[in-house]
């Protein structure tokens, strides 16, 4: 339609002028009339339009009288020209306008009382606006309701045909999943092919459609939207941050809705680089977790072998008995803690403090340790830096974006909508480089597919074709050119040929690739669970970095390194110091000046260096007696770590397991003693996304049964261990993060830090690198000629989503391995066929279902299913850097059983 | 002022005039029947638009009206009504109130929930007495509200047709089965009233 | 016991100035007497502390807010049609007038018209409200005095009007028959019927409540020159309706800001002369009279028509078009779920309850909720005048002067 925003930052639109209700207006040239319009200030009804995507011109609501036209024009669709007369109000307009309801209401079904929508429903608002009375035609549609999706639900009787759901889908999400179909004389919305919907149920087309047409299967009939209370709070699955809006009615959540409406449709396009406001599958339906059965409401205290329910102070008096004796006994060091990111700030800022001035231990660590240590602890390293240097809008405007090593739209689905927008809008050349088929890489302009286990490789082979085909940026590496001599002979000796046979990439993809990189103003990379949570991760991360500082890249605006966070706070739990490497606010915990500053505001002494453990570290030290208590906040390492890893182990021979959460997990089963925490619903604080950016947690429920957010707990039992923790609530910790951290909380705003590589470059380096590049070994002859991936999947997260059975209802654990069709047929399987899967680590028994997203040669079973125990096949590898234990792939061979 | 105006004054004034001229009155009134009843023996005869304690009403055939759209908890100015509403598990696509709560001890029988209902649900009856030891019992759940509306049935209609809530029984009867009015089945033919 | 105390140490020569020897004076103190908040004279749960010097009003200071309910802010949670209800418990003996008064104030925000029946509906009931309202001053006020038969004669025609209330609306008390841009249900031709026997029956009546009080020696000992207002300090008072008339001030919202269908309707305005309880008794009783002329002319004059305005946003739909047609139906939705979208405005509306003037100041920011809603509560404004009107008369003549106000607890506290 040609009306594309004018936003595009290579792009200067020209200025024209023109007259709106006799005011003289300038604008874009090429925009939308309603645009140009909206931006005035004056609100024009319209139900079919939204600013996050062009205009469709359905309604027929938005008319205008241009001067020189005899009829009234539809303003959304007609675009804004130099010397336009406009006039936007008048009885003739209102006339029509009201005619225009009129003609959607006649079809309408009389089902306000029952409509979910009744009440949010821009149908009744215009109606009701209008005035509209008597009218003259009333005909029903009569259209069976499509039931067949387990999410949404289409009542086609009630849909105004303004094409929002659809515009949505397939501008923005770029999903495209519905379509138009003339059915029973109407125009209806139906799922693609009008087969039940399957697609990623991200609900933005329930959050913008205008009436009750599409309603969501898990609170249909429950509510009416006058009756809830909303909470604007920020979404606990992933490291996206998205905000939400809870609606509770009572103590109950009924729904989840994004700042994505219908109701909010004036906005400015430019501003969707920030985010278009949409949600995902987990954050739109996985909400059942939050006032669930399972959920624990007592503390419960092992007793003969048997977990049973005690008050709260009996418990706490055993637990400070349990530790105090343990810490006397044993020392300070015989104590331990792990702790999940999915705690707020405040809590993982009170755990460490917890833990260094309460328990004198520095044996913590959080589950930011499974994969994003090795970015940040790199990131730190070579630019001093210990976090992403891009955010959300930085990723939108880029012109080339290499992913690699990550499957964007199941782990970070609205940080995928912000590559699909630079895709769709800017024009970004989008390189996608992974062992699977993504979702992304069926949009991406260069997708490629890689051999399982070769991120690094293809590093090598990129960093090597910068060099050889002269891509480096000589005013960059002129600065450090003893750095750049050593990277040079380093990569001397990698092939590219060699990495091509190795990788399944070719000679000129490197090249190709590398090129784009190096000649777009603005190239980001972006790395994932397939640099980071696999083995070498540190390594190629600074692998990564090279290749953006030859290039010029590092510390240019616009570019970097980043990567993504699986949990919401895997950021925050770094900044707040919960590993044993760092103080909060990044400070190295063996620096000198550090502790005397954090020991002189905590006013307590602080454990010595000497004997920090970090999470393998704290799991060996368990098996082997030297640590006597645990305490486990919110992690489940039993139900993580592959049984090679020998927690059960460990874990038994504990003297006092304590596991406080919101669920019995596995770990939790065998603890001595467990406490019932809250959820993310049920306190105030603070998360801090995977862009920096600092977002709020708000309270959006009183806690249920007995349970106390985490917070509460720890501060109670730091009193109880005799200290004075004067925190009356989320507030004051703040108070006291905000003195030792001034600038941390500039709320929803992303501190701009400048990563400098040059102390990196000037001191070391050379020595450095050249371990870097050596070539990896070519793996002759396969024995296990599958790769086996765990990761994660679209609908879940860790294993927290698998507790929100709307979620399950979506994905169940099906059991199956997740295979490429060619390798079944090759194998001669069936969907639903036992197959043995064999590993090094042992084998097991399970069926087998085709899977279009897996490449030939690997297999796939998701990571927060534990039944049958596939991640008990594998195999851990620990960096030695960074200590991240990486666990997620292995070779494995399928036999038909 | 004559002497003899100032000598009535005089007697009256010496004699209490005015008193025995009010009890002339009163005494006659002795002679009246009284105007009391005696209450728990003999009843006031209730009007048709007495706003008395709420019932819920169902279609003749026995099926429910309610539809559970909680406009009647949007309309109650002392938010003593809690409707649950679910999906009718016998009827698939019907909405219906799964749970249905009064609070009578708030209710301040305004009537607006009667007159915010679109399927006419709810109506007013005559009774008044439900006193009770047990405050709880004040607590009128669906099942005790669909008592009351099925034994005084006929107050409800008259409530109804005396405050222009519903012309006749009639009027208006068929068409309230269809919420929503979207059909299961395609092959399911349109109510009646709207083919 | 406390009594025996001081007086014992009155007479005690200053023990700090033993060397002075001046005569030990009388040392004199006032007396601090609560009155109410459970005395069955103050008419409801008012408390007024007393001074007195002997058995002389010296000061005396009306503490307030036993009833507080905070109808004000409750008024801001709902939205405007949700408070009618609430404006039922103000003056709880005379609730049509409150609804009358609010729903004025909400009209007059919209700028609403309504129909012509519905406005000689609204003066016939207001009048019938206002003839219940005075019956019940006047039974109480006697009854305070101690004249009880009036109490019964007048309870007992009160009783056919609630009756009738009932009939007309379903409650005898709690009425909410007004509605913003109307009435909720027409009189049927029974209630005209009986209403016109009623005026017939009363009027008779009307004499026989003041044969008993008229030349009542004891009455007019109890009333004349007691609670003497003049007419400046009336007004500075702020005082309105039958109380600010008894000084004679010509002053009646009636006649002066004609509403409804009162400007069609010939009536006179009693005045009083002296500015004393009887001369307010007397303009009670006189009103009366004037109400039955009032509500004559009206059920004369009035015409068959709508009784609700006909304005989609902000008035309900007929129910039996609700249930077949989808724009009343959202009409019905939204105006029950949100309310009708008032413009931002500013707007006082005041109407002359039968106590005074009752006015509601409502503030709108838009939207379906008052932003802000003042009740300017006749009883309350003239609790302001009991002090100064008070002053210097028996302890007995307090109930008297709580009475002449015809003050109503509920509409006083809000």
């Amino acid at each position: 339609m040609g009306l594309k925003p004018a936003t595009n930052p290579d792009v200067e639109a020209v200025r024209i002028e023109l007259s709106i209700d006799g005011k003289s207006v300038t604008a874009q040239d090429g925009v939308s009339l309603y645009d140009v319009i909206s931006m005035t200030g004056k609100i024009i009804p319209a139900m079919c339009y939204h600013y996050t995507f062009d205009p469709f011109g359905s309604c027929g609501m938005c008319l205008v009288m241009q001067e020189g036209k005899k009829a009234p024009v539809r303003s959304c669709t007609a675009k804004a020209a130099a010397g336009m007369v406009i006039r936007t109000e008048g009885e003739d307009l209102f006339l029509a306008r009201k005619k225009a309801v009129e003609k959607h209401l006649s079809v309408h079904p009389l089902d306000c009382p029952v409509c979910d929508a009744d009440g949010h429903c821009e149908l009744q608002d215009m109606a009701f606006q209008h005035g509209v009375t008597n009218l003259a035609s009333a005909k029903q549609k009569f259209i069976p309701e499509d039931t067949r999706s387990p999410v949404l639900d289409f009542n086609m009787n009630r849909c105004i045909a303004c094409a929002e759901c659809i515009n949505v889908c397939k501008d923005v999400l770029m999903i495209d999943a519905l379509q138009f179909m003339k059915k029973g004389g109407f125009n209806q919305v139906v799922p693609k092919g009008d087969l039940a919907l399957d697609c990623e149920f991200c609900g933005d087309c329930l959050a913008v459609c205008p009436v009750g047409a599409i309603t969501n299967k898990f609170s249909k009939y429950l509510y009416k939207p006058w009756q809830m209370k909303t909470t604007t709070t920020t979404c606990n699955y992933c490291g996206d941050g998205c905000q939400l809006h809870l609606e509770t009615k009572d103590e109950e959540v009924v729904r989840v809705t994004s700042p994505l409406s219908w109701k909010n449709k004036w906005g400015d396009r430019s501003e969707t680089a920030k985010g278009h406001g949409g949600l995902c599958v987990r954050g739109r339906f996985g909400f059942e977790n939050l006032d669930s059965k399972s959920r624990l409401t007592q503390p419960l205290v092992r007793e003969g072998g048997q977990l049973v329910q005690k008050p709260w102070l009996d418990t706490m008096d055993l637990l400070v008995g349990r530790f105090t004796e343990i810490k006397r006994q044993y020392g300070a060091d015989a104590i331990a803690g792990l702790v999940t990111a999915r705690c707020t700030n405040e809590e993982l800022y009170l755990f460490q403090k917890l833990m260094r001035t309460v328990f004198g231990t520095n044996q913590l660590d959080s589950s930011a340790r499974y994969g994003h240590m090795n970015f940040v602890l790199a990131s730190k390293h070579a630019v001093g830096l210990g976090r992403t240097p891009n955010d959300w809008e930085d990723l939108t405007k880029a012109k080339a974006i290499i992913l690699i090593g990550s499957n964007i739209t199941e782990t970070n689905p609205l940080t995928a909508v912000r590559i699909k927008e630079a895709l769709r809008v800017y024009k970004a050349q989008v390189v996608t480089l992974d062992s699977a088929i993504t979702n992304i890489a069926k949009l991406a302009s260069h997708p490629f597919l890689i051999k399982p286990g070769t991120e690094g490789a293809v590093i090598d082979g990129l960093v090597k074709a910068a060099i050889d085909q002269d891509f480096v940026d000589e005013e960059t590496v002129g600065k450090h050119p003893h750095a750049f001599e050593a990277l040079r002979s380093a990569v001397a000796d990698v092939s590219l040929e060699r990495l091509a046979v190795q990788t399944g990439l070719s000679v000129e993809a490197f090249c190709e690739i590398a090129a784009i990189f190096a000649e777009s103003t603005r190239s980001i990379i972006l790395c994932a669970e397939g640099i980071v949570r696999r083995t070498n991760g540190y390594q190629n991360v600074l692998k990564l970095m090279d290749l953006a500082w030859i290039t010029g890249k590092l510390g240019r605006t616009g570019c970097g390194v980043n990567t993504v966070t699986e949990e919401p706070n895997e950021q925050g739990a770094v900044d707040m110091g919960v590993a044993p490497e760092f103080f909060p606010g990044q400070a190295r915990f063996d620096d000198p000046a550090a502790r005397d500053r954090f020991a002189r505001a905590w006013e307590a002494p602080l454990p010595p260096t000497a004997s920090s453990a970090h999470l393998v570290e704290i799991l060996k030290r368990c098996k082997s007696g030297q640590i006597k208590a645990l305490y486990v906040l919110g992690e489940n390492p039993l139900a993580t770590l592959p049984a090679s890893m020998e927690v059960r182990a460990g874990l038994e021979r504990l003297e006092l397991l304590v596991v406080q959460d919101p669920f019995l997990t596995d770990t939790a089963k065998m603890a001595h003693c467990v406490l019932p925490a809250c959820t993310y619903a049920e306190k105030d604080g603070t998360f801090t996304n995977l862009e920096g950016r600092v977002l709020r947690v708000r309270q959006a429920m009183d806690p249920l049964g007995e349970s106390l957010p985490d917070w509460h707990i720890m501060t109670a039992l730091a009193n109880a261990m005799g200290c004075r923790w004067e925190y009356q609530s989320p507030n004051d910790i703040q108070a006291e993060i905000m003195k030792l951290l001034p600038g941390y909380y500039n709320l929803s705003q992303p501190r701009t830090v400048t990563p400098v590589p040059d102390q990196y470059l000037s001191t070391g380096y050379e020595t450095e690198v050249k371990a870097r590049y050596r070539p990896t070994p070519l793996s002759g002859e396969l024995t296990r000629p599958f790769a086996l991936l765990m990761g994660q999947v679209l609908m879940h997260s860790g294993k927290l989503s698998t507790q929100a059975s709307g979620l399950i209802t979506i994905a169940p654990n099906t059991g199956k391995l997740r295979m490429n069709i060619q390798d079944m047929e090759r194998l001669g399987l069936q969907d639903g066929v036992k197959v043995r899967l064999i590993s090094d680590r042992g084998s097991l028994q399970l069926g087998v279902q085709p899977d279009q997203s897996i490449a030939p040669g690997t297999c796939f079973f998701p990571e927060h299913f534990n039944e049958p125990p596939v991640k008990d096949l594998m195999t851990v590898s620990v960096d030695a850097t960074t200590g991240v234990p990486s666990f997620k792939q292995i070779w494995v061979s399928i036999e038909q059983v | 002022m004559s002497v003899v105006a100032l000598t009535k004054k005089i007697l009256q004034a010496a004699l209490f005039y005015e008193i025995w001229d009010a009890m002339k009155v009163t005494f006659r009134h002795m002679l009246h029947r009284p105007m009391t009843f005696q209450y728990p023996r003999e009843q006031r005869t209730i009007p048709d638009a007495h706003r008395g304690a709420l019932g819920l009403l169902r279609y003749d055939d026995g099926h429910e009206r309610c539809v559970g759209c909680d406009l009647c908890e949007a309309a109650c100015p002392s938010h003593c009504i809690k409707v649950i509403s679910a999906e009718d598990t016998t009827r698939p696509l019907q909405r219906y109130a799964s749970e249905f709560y009064i609070d009578i001890t708030k209710c301040v029988f305004c009537g607006y929930c009667v007159e915010a209902c679109p399927v006419n649900a709810l109506a007013m009856t005559k009774m008044y007495e439900y006193s009770t030891h047990d405050k709880r019992s004040l607590l009128f759940d669906k099942k005790r509200l669909y008592d009351i509306g099925e034994r005084h049935l006929d107050d409800g209609k008259k409530y109804l047709y005396a405050h222009n809530q519903e012309k006749n029984v009639e009027q208006s009867r068929e068409y309230r089965y269809y919420f929503p009015q979207s059909v299961q089945k395609s092959t399911q033919p349109p109510p009646k009233h709207l083919s | 016991m406390a009594f025996e105390d001081q007086r014992t140490t009155v007479y005690k020569v200053n023990p700090e100035h033993p060397e002075s020897e001046t005569l030990p004076t009388l040392r004199t103190e006032e007396l601090l007497l609560n009155m109410g908040p459970q005395h069955p004279s103050t008419h409801g749960v008012l408390k007024v502390i007393l001074e007195l010097e002997g058995e002389r009003l010296v000061k005396s200071t009306p503490v307030m807010g036993y009833l507080h309910r905070g109808v004000e802010k409750l008024a801001e949670d709902g939205t405007y049609h949700q408070f009618i209800p609430h404006t039922d418990r103000l003056d709880y003996v005379c609730a049509m007038y409150n609804n009358f008064a609010y729903c004025r104030a909400v009209e007059k925000l919209l700028n609403l018209q309504v129909p012509e029946r519905a406005e000689y509906l609204r003066t016939i009931v207001a009048e019938v409200q206002r003839i219940i309202g005075h019956q019940f001053w006047l039974s109480a006020q006697a009854l305070d005095i101690g004249a009880m038969t009036v109490f019964f004669y007048c309870f007992r025609d009160r009783e056919i009007l609630l009756d009738w209330f009932d009939e007309l609306c379903g409650a005898r008390l709690t009425t909410s028959w007004y509605r913003i841009g109307g009435v909720e249900r027409d009189l049927t031709p029974s209630l005209i019927d009986k209403l016109k026997q009623f005026l017939d029956y009363f009027l008779p009546k009307i004499d026989e409540y003041q044969v008993f009080l008229e030349k009542n020696r004891i009455w007019l000992g109890r009333t004349k020159g007691v609670a003497v207002i003049s007419a400046e300090d009336a007004v500075s008072f702020g005082l309105s309706g039958p109380v600010l008339r008894g000084s004679g001030v010509d002053y009646d919202l009636r006649k002066y800001e004609p509403y409804s269908a009162y400007p069609k309707c010939e009536f006179s305005v009693p005045v009083g002369k002296n500015g004393d309880t009887y001369d307010r008794y007397w303009i009670r009783v006189m009103e009366l009279y004037e109400s039955v002329k009032i509500i004559r002319q009206c059920l004369e004059q009035m015409q068959e028509g709508p009784v609700m305005a006909d304005v989609p946003s902000v008035t309900l739909p007929p129910k039996e078009r609700v249930f077949t047609n989808l724009e009343a139906m959202i009409q019905q939705f939204k105006l029950f779920s949100q309310g009708f979208d008032a413009p931002p405005g500013e707007v006082y509306c005041g109407t002359e309850a039968h106590k005074g003037e009752l006015g509601f100041y409502i503030v709108s920011t838009g939207g379906g909720k008052p932003y802000r809603l003042k009740i300017r509560a006749p009883s309350f404004i003239h609790m302001g005048a009991f002090d100064h009107m008070a002053r210097g008369y028996m302890i007995s003549d307090a109930c008297t002067i709580f009475g002449t106000y015809d003050i109503v607890m509920g509409e006083c506290d809000r």
